[in-house]
């Protein structure tokens, strides 16, 4: 299948699995009634740590778990400072961006000496070996993905499932509906606060991962440019909803694709790599307007 | 013996009193009224009871045994569960996801909707409660909310329902739905505190009646039948005598500010209904009423905080834009309801408070510049003049008491020349002696030619005040009429939905 | 004694400067376990950092250019965030504004120096005011937050920028994107000879006084800070919020620009793709750290300048990379950002027997 549709194809959902990840992650903190304006800095977290982690042990798998670890960490980092200490979410999900983003080339410098890059290590390569390729017709194409693309769909179903089919989830909508509310009928509106915030880092600090460890073998600084805020609008555009997250992220994935497509014409790669930005913009501007976030986002059960 | 009993409870907030050795006792099957103005205590007693505010001092025993009851889950463990005044419903979701919350049916992990569905079916049916289960309460109407809220308590097999002002925002027609439904559940065994302020509902569906009167027990076991409205009336508000010094307007002009014909729906008892008032110079219009019953509305249409294609102002005969820029620079001067979040700017200086909304008048500014010596002077000679206490002009405003900030906010507005006045709650949160001052300042400026629109919840204020009363219920003037004209209680009963118009419904 | 003390806890600059500096000294001290960890004494470091580097004059003349840029996004971000904007735009207006300041710097033949320095600043800033208005219409007439649209036009502008100086407005002879040299007529003067300090920094300090007199003197200073304080009330007595609004985000914007276009017209003397070290967003520990106060700007700039300075120092002579400033100033923003936070670990110090005298107790 070499055909154009397929390269467009395989290189959309290449640049959604990022994405998929990061926006379920936000669908879980705002769901629980937390900004996810810190999706950003957890990216940049769980690609650069993951890179470490797997540059310290030598297995790509022990960086994939540090790096979702260090995603986590800098998630609570925002849960703790907005929901404990009342803190205006915006400033604390964006002092979150701002600690990852130094940190993260301050640690390069300090172990691999260099300004921007890390060297390669051990990473995730695509399931080319893997038994997909027996699969008849479309199994040269399955292979061709990496393994996040259906870990990023794993996770966005089991996401939907548990927020939309159990008990536990909708007491996580009633805390982000209406957190006074659900403080009357019994439910720990911190714990579930707290632990969107931290589902959020993990499947954020995933999407980062994925960029550092799946799509190359390193950390190069900025590489997340600016995809944890495009999560922010994927979310809204899919109503919250992991398969509204899947949906949204196949298209701006496609934007993102199109770079790749276009690389050797004459269109300035500028405006190629500006596009997804462009969109997303349009988007905010003109395609949100009949989206409402859960009601109880930024409020507390006690104020 | 009786189901419940709460004995000798005690509660103070600050330096407020909120209960004092309040006893209450409650039997199974029945349904109390527990009867007291705002600020009674009423609310704060059931609260106690539901785990929400812990009491100083007494207990509560239940079938004999004493419990403590220190959250709400412990609470709704025994069987207690209370419908509050503000709904706590989520509007984006379903009717059955609000009411299962909490308990989910279902095994393990699963939701199990069905389940779900068929359980709080099953109790609509069982009460007639005539509701979508799957409809999402965003759509509702307010009689609809309020029964989800009832099917939350039964769902959860509660047998002692606590209802806090339930009837505050139904029509007529559903608060009849709501008593229907009350009398059914009397008959299924549960029993039910009604806390409110309103006669009519107390006496139609009440079996026995307690009235709180600032935070003391003034009397229980009263029986509906031998008593009438105007007998609580007296117990709830404690004066038969009109002891206040009127001082009746001297020369009254002609009308200044109009409405003629407002009408504004926001839904969810949140309305107007063809509202027109005249206020003539030289004298003072009051607005009597319970608060939630349209005040606030009617205050941002006098003060051109609402715009719209049908809200006609007039100002000496002259329509007026609605934006409160123009209002204020016309001599429309606006002391509003709620002096923290709408009157003072609390961080800002005590001297900047002082020119709020004039800061752009000549003798402030000019040429965009602040004329800082002009508004130090304004600054002196008000808080001078209204021996507002405070070391210096520059503190800001939110170290004050909150009498000081009172007088801060009305000292800025009544040093303008002014046309007409739009006060609401002059006197909330002020001590005794500010009050008389605040009072006299009013009648002085009537005195002087300005019209007045006064807006209270305090009856006596209303009364002493007025030359004219006006009395809102549920975003309608129901009765007009001077002072004197009805006694405090008859007017007690137009505030309540009990008299007149409303009774006739 | 206590009551004199008391009296001093109370006056809220004195609070606001000793918030701020027990948020410094303890990002100062998460610096440090940094600095622990690569093998140093975090003392030795910090003496070196600011000791060293204010006892040379090149240290002093580093220190004071590195704080320049960060003294306009510090005011832009501070004065924003006096009507309770949050301005998270300042990249990509600087380097709107920076681009403009090099178009006008590069093609304008034949000016005197004054005029064409004065035309391309201005230029730089109306630029940066310019990404402020298409923010501010957006949040006023389309409801979108200014948050997430100032954040994507920061991509949108540099990838503009990036491609005019990768193509069509980089110089034949150059090999490495940028935009051709501005006249000597449009370049600021340096203050030292031989030094990157130019004439930038007494712009800077003119604009914090500027700011300071708006927000004190002017009618419309008191209505912004009104909004900032009590949106509704200020609603209530009739000041127009959106027109607040929209003159604040452009006032604010346009420093981003200006800032840029003394980037270009100084030491670089054209549009370089990294034009801006990351000043946009070290702005906001800037301003943070002043309590956003745009007079104390200046000041925390030269903090963090000198940090800058000395950590510059620091990386040539041991391992310790200049980034460890970035994540000193990201700490800032944490610990001025909750009070409470602050105010709970200060309660731990305060419980240490011994410590209790030094905080003259109640």
């Amino acid at each position: 299948m070499d055909n154009i549709f397929a390269v467009i194809l395989l290189a959309t959902l290449r640049m959604a699995t990022p994405l998929i990840l990061t926006t379920t992650g936000a669908v879980f903190s705002v769901r629980a009634g937390v900004s996810e304006i810190g999706c950003e800095g957890m990216m940049i977290a769980g690609a650069f740590f993951g890179v470490l982690g797997s540059y310290l042990s030598g297995n790509a798998w022990v960086g994939v778990l540090v790096g979702v670890f260090f995603g986590m960490l800098f998630a609570l980092l925002h849960g703790v400072l907005h929901v404990i200490f009342k803190v205006n979410q915006t400033i604390s999900g964006m002092s979150v961006n701002l600690l990852a983003a130094a940190i993260a080339p301050l640690l390069i410098k300090l172990i691999w000496h260099t300004n921007s890059l890390t060297g390669n290590v051990a990473s995730i390569s695509s399931l080319e070996q893997s038994f997909l390729k027996e699969i008849p017709l479309i199994g040269g194409f399955l292979s061709q993905l990496n393994l996040f693309f259906y870990l990023a769909i794993l996770f966005a179903v089991s996401g939907w499932f548990y927020i939309f089919k159990t008990k536990s989830g909708l007491r996580m909508r009633t805390v982000g509906e209406n957190p006074l509310a659900a403080s009357t009928l019994g439910i720990n509106v911190i714990a579930y606060k707290l632990t969107g915030t931290a589902i959020c880092g993990v499947l954020s600090g995933l999407g980062g991962v994925y960029l550092s460890l799946g799509q190359l073998s390193q950390y190069v600084d900025g590489m997340t440019a600016g995809r944890g805020y495009m999560a922010m609008v994927i979310n809204t555009f899919g109503h919250y909803n992991p398969i509204g997250a899947i949906v949204g992220s196949l298209f701006f994935g496609f934007f993102d694709a199109l770079q790749i497509i276009f690389q050797s014409s004459n269109i300035p790669s500028q405006f190629l790599m500006m596009l997804p930005y462009l969109v997303t913009l349009l988007v905010v501007v003109f395609g949100l307007k009949n989206t409402r976030q859960p009601a109880g986002v930024g409020k507390h059960h006690d104020a | 013996m009786a189901l419940l009993e709460m004995r000798n409870i005690c509660k103070r907030f600050n330096t407020v009193i909120a209960l004092d050795k309040v006893d209450f006792n409650l039997d199974q099957g029945e349904v109390v009224s527990l009867l007291g103005e705002n600020g009674a205590g009423k609310t704060t007693l059931m609260k106690v009871l539901y785990g929400m505010v812990k009491p100083d001092e007494g207990e509560i025993c239940f079938s004999g045994n004493r419990v403590t009851i220190d959250k709400p889950s412990a609470a709704i463990k025994l069987g207690i569960y209370m419908v509050h005044q503000h709904f706590m419903l989520m509007p984006a979701m379903t009717v059955v996801e609000n009411i299962i919350v909490g308990e989910e049916t279902g095994k393990g992990i699963l939701l199990d909707k069905k389940e779900a569905l068929d359980r709080v079916q099953s109790l609509i049916e069982e009460y007639n409660f005539d509701i979508d289960a799957n409809a999402k309460v965003a759509g509702l109407s307010v009689g609809q909310c309020q029964r989800v809220e009832l099917l939350k308590a039964l769902y959860r097999e509660a047998d002692i329902l606590i209802l806090d002002e339930p009837t505050a925002v139904l029509t007529p027609t559903e608060v009849e739905e709501l008593f229907a439904a009350v009398r059914k559940l009397k008959i299924a065994g549960k029993s039910i505190v009604i806390i409110t302020h309103k006669l009519k509902e107390t006496m139609a569906i009440a079996d026995r009646v307690c009235v709180l009167r600032n935070g003391c027990m003034v009397e229980e076991d009263i029986l509906p039948e031998h008593t009438c409205a105007a007998e609580l009336s007296r117990l709830m508000v404690g004066r038969l005598v009109d002891l206040e010094v009127r001082h009746p307007a001297q020369q009254i002009g002609s009308v200044v500010l109009s409405a003629n014909d407002i009408s504004i729906n926001y839904g969810q008892g949140n309305c107007l209904k063809h509202i027109t008032l005249n206020v003539r110079a030289g004298e003072i219009l009051g607005i009597a009423g319970v608060e939630g019953n349209g005040q606030s509305l009617l205050l941002r249409t006098l003060t051109g905080l609402e715009s719209g294609e049908f809200i006609h102002i007039k100002l000496d005969g002259v329509e007026m834009k609605c934006s409160p820029k123009v209002f204020l620079s016309s001599g429309i001067g606006h002391i509003p309801e709620d002096r923290t979040t709408m009157g003072i700017v609390g961080d800002m200086s005590i001297k900047d408070n002082l020119i709020l909304g004039y800061h752009r008048q000549k003798s402030f500014s000019l040429y965009g510049l602040r004329r800082d010596r002009e508004i130090k002077s304004n600054a002196i000679q008000l808080v001078g003049k209204n021996a507002i206490k405070t070391d210096s002009i520059d503190t800001p405003v939110k170290s004050l008491s909150g009498g000081n900030q009172q007088k801060v906010m009305l000292a800025r507005t009544f040093s303008q020349p002014l046309r007409a006045l739009i006060i609401a709650q002059p006197t909330r949160g002020v001590d005794v002696g500010a009050m008389e001052y605040i009072h006299n300042q009013i009648l002085s400026l009537r005195d002087q030619g300005v019209a007045i629109l006064l807006v209270s919840a305090d009856l006596d204020e209303v009364c002493t005040l007025s030359d004219r009363i006006a009395v809102i219920y549920e975003g309608e003037i129901v009765r007009e009429c001077l002072p004197g004209e009805l006694s405090k209680v008859e007017l007690g009963l137009y505030m309540t939905g009990s008299s007149g118009k409303s009774a006739e419904k | 004694m206590g009551t004199q003390f008391n009296k001093l806890k109370s006056n809220p600059m004195i609070r606001k400067t000793g918030f701020s500096c027990f948020a410094l000294f303890l990002s100062l001290l998460c610096g440090a376990v940094i600095i622990g960890y690569s093998g140093y004494s975090p003392i030795n470091i910090y003496k070196v950092i600011f000791v060293d580097t204010l006892s040379s004059k090149s240290g002093i003349m580093l220190a004071l250019s590195q704080a320049t840029p960060l003294m306009f996004t510090g005011m832009a971000f501070a004065i924003a965030y006096k009507v309770k904007i949050i301005n998270l735009g300042e990249e990509g207006q600087l380097h709107c504004g920076a681009m403009a300041a090099a178009i006008v710097g590069a093609y304008i033949p034949n000016l005197p120096h004054l005029p064409h320095v004065f035309m391309a600043l201005v230029a730089g800033a109306v630029a940066g005011g310019m990404v402020g208005l298409l923010t501010g219409v957006l949040k006023i007439h389309f409801g979108a937050s200014e948050i997430i649209t100032s954040l994507l036009l920061n991509s949108i502008i540099v990838y503009i920028t990036s491609y005019l100086c990768n193509g069509p407005l980089k110089p034949l002879d150059s090999s490495s994107p940028q935009t051709p040299f501005i006249n000597e007529s449009a370049r600021l003067t340096r203050l030292v000879p031989k030094t990157q300090l130019t004439t930038a920094i007494l712009i800077a300090i003119a604009i914090a006084v500027l700011l300071h007199l708006l927000m004190s003197k002017l009618t419309l200073g008191y209505e912004m800070k009104a909004v900032g304080l009590n949106l509704n009330a200020a609603n209530v007595h009739g000041i127009s919020i959106a027109r607040i609004y929209l003159f604040t985000m452009i006032l604010s914007s346009a420093i981003a620009g200006l800032c840029g276009s003394t980037l270009v017209l100084g030491v670089n003397g054209r549009y370089v793709e990294d034009i801006s070290l990351n000043y946009g967003f070290a702005g906001i520990s800037v301003a943070a750290l002043a309590s956003y106060e745009p007079l104390a700007v200046p000041i925390t700039a030269i903090i963090f300048g000198i940090l800058k300075a000395g950590a510059f120092t620091v990386d040539r002579t041991t391992n310790i990379p200049v980034e460890l400033v970035s994540v000193v100033q990201a700490f800032v923003v944490v610990f001025i950002a909750a009070p409470k936070l602050t105010e709970f670990i200060l309660g731990i110090f305060n419980n240490i027997p011994g410590m209790k005298q030094k905080t003259g107790g109640c």
